[in-house]
């Protein structure tokens, strides 16, 4: 999966050292909350979109409210996210 | 986590961080009071508003009736706070001005000025939720750990880092924020004339947008006098930083509780 080019999958942030693998992939996250985070976030877009997989997320925002797409297999999903404290979903909210 | 949000997300050598700190907590030439609301503003009011005040603009009844649960166990433990605040300290202003909170938040005066709290009930009654089964309703985790910070801040820590850390949250409501560079006020000023909540809704939001102002403004006062009589300003601030940390989250609690109306 393609994530951002530097630092933490969900706030690009460079400091931390936090590593999940994810699809396969091992994945750099500043902390464990970014972890779940991003987690939550790939499932919720496949459980809306009933993809397999997803090819790249592209992101925008910050922690209060997040711009997202998802890109597979050249379709596109357009969403709204923001998380809780823990790393929940807390609105979620599909862009047309 | 709180490096990102406040510093810089750039992993960066001691030297480099050590200075963007020191330039974080600098207090420039308009003391602390300037840079707790600085703080504050950036927190709550800057480009990307807290979600429970974007929401608070123009309510549904849902995050009133959020607002409403949740905040009786923030009054509750409120009283608690300022009760600590004065058993501990020596100065007469400070405890009068304690006394005088807890009189608006949470005792009122007579039958013709019940407090905060009997009107954030009397709100959550408008709107169809018996105060009774509010009682009955537990604080979610982010509230009820947002407590406990409190109490253990007002329980052991100095007094003025407990004045700073509970009143600096009176911010929230004090309308003069908006010429002091936040984005936009708790509410929009208009719900307070218009119908489009009820009208014990507006009582109740009347009721901080007039008091705290005074509340937050005098509190900072005092803690700016104190902080400097007992040389601990550096403690203060950190104490402040933490208290807004977790009433960030207990905004959020609001609205996640508002998901249940």
């Amino acid at each position: 999966m393609k994530v951002a080019e530097k630092g933490c999958a969900i706030c690009q942030a460079t400091w931390g050292d936090y590593w999940e693998e994810i699809q396969g992939q091992r994945m750099f996250f500043c902390c464990y909350i970014c972890a779940i985070e991003f987690k939550n976030m790939i499932n919720e877009v496949k459980k809306k979109t009933g993809w397999k997989k997803i090819d790249e997320i592209k992101m925008t925002g910050n922690h209060r409210g997040r711009e997202c797409t998802a890109l597979y297999d050249g379709k596109r999903y357009s969403f709204n996210i923001r998380f809780d404290s823990k790393g929940g979903i807390d609105a979620f909210s599909e862009r047309v | 986590m709180w490096l990102n949000r406040n510093i810089t997300k750039n992993k960066s050598d001691r030297k480099t961080l050590s200075k963007l700190l020191a330039g974080f907590f600098d207090l420039g030439d308009r003391g602390l009071e300037s840079w707790v609301k600085r703080r504050f503003i950036e927190k709550f009011y800057g480009q990307s508003p807290h979600p429970f005040v974007v929401a608070l603009q123009h309510p549904s009844r849902a995050t009133l009736l959020g607002y409403v649960v949740e905040h009786q166990h923030f009054l509750r433990q409120w009283v608690r706070s300022c009760s600590f605040i004065m058993a501990r300290t020596d100065e007469m202003e400070v405890v009068l001005y304690e006394l005088d909170n807890i009189n608006t938040e949470y005792g009122g005066v007579g039958t013709g000025q019940p407090s905060h709290y009997e009107l954030l009930l009397r709100m959550g009654e408008s709107l169809g939720l018996d105060r009774q089964k509010a009682f009955r309703m537990a604080p979610l985790e982010d509230t009820r750990e947002a407590i406990r910070v409190w109490d253990m801040i007002c329980q052991n820590d100095h007094w003025v880092e407990g004045l700073a850390a509970m009143h600096g949250l009176e911010l929230i409501a004090n309308r003069k924020l908006r010429s002091e560079g936040a984005s936009i006020g708790y509410f929009d000023p208009m719900i307070l004339k218009n119908e489009e909540i009820s009208k014990e809704a507006k009582a109740f939001l009347r009721e901080g947008y007039e008091a705290d102002v005074g509340h937050s403004e005098q509190a900072l006062g005092l803690v700016e006098k104190y902080s400097k009589v007992f040389g601990n300003v550096d403690d203060v601030q950190a104490t402040f930083l933490r208290s807004i940390d977790y009433f960030d989250r207990y905004l959020m609690a609001r609205l996640e509780r508002s998901r249940q109306f």
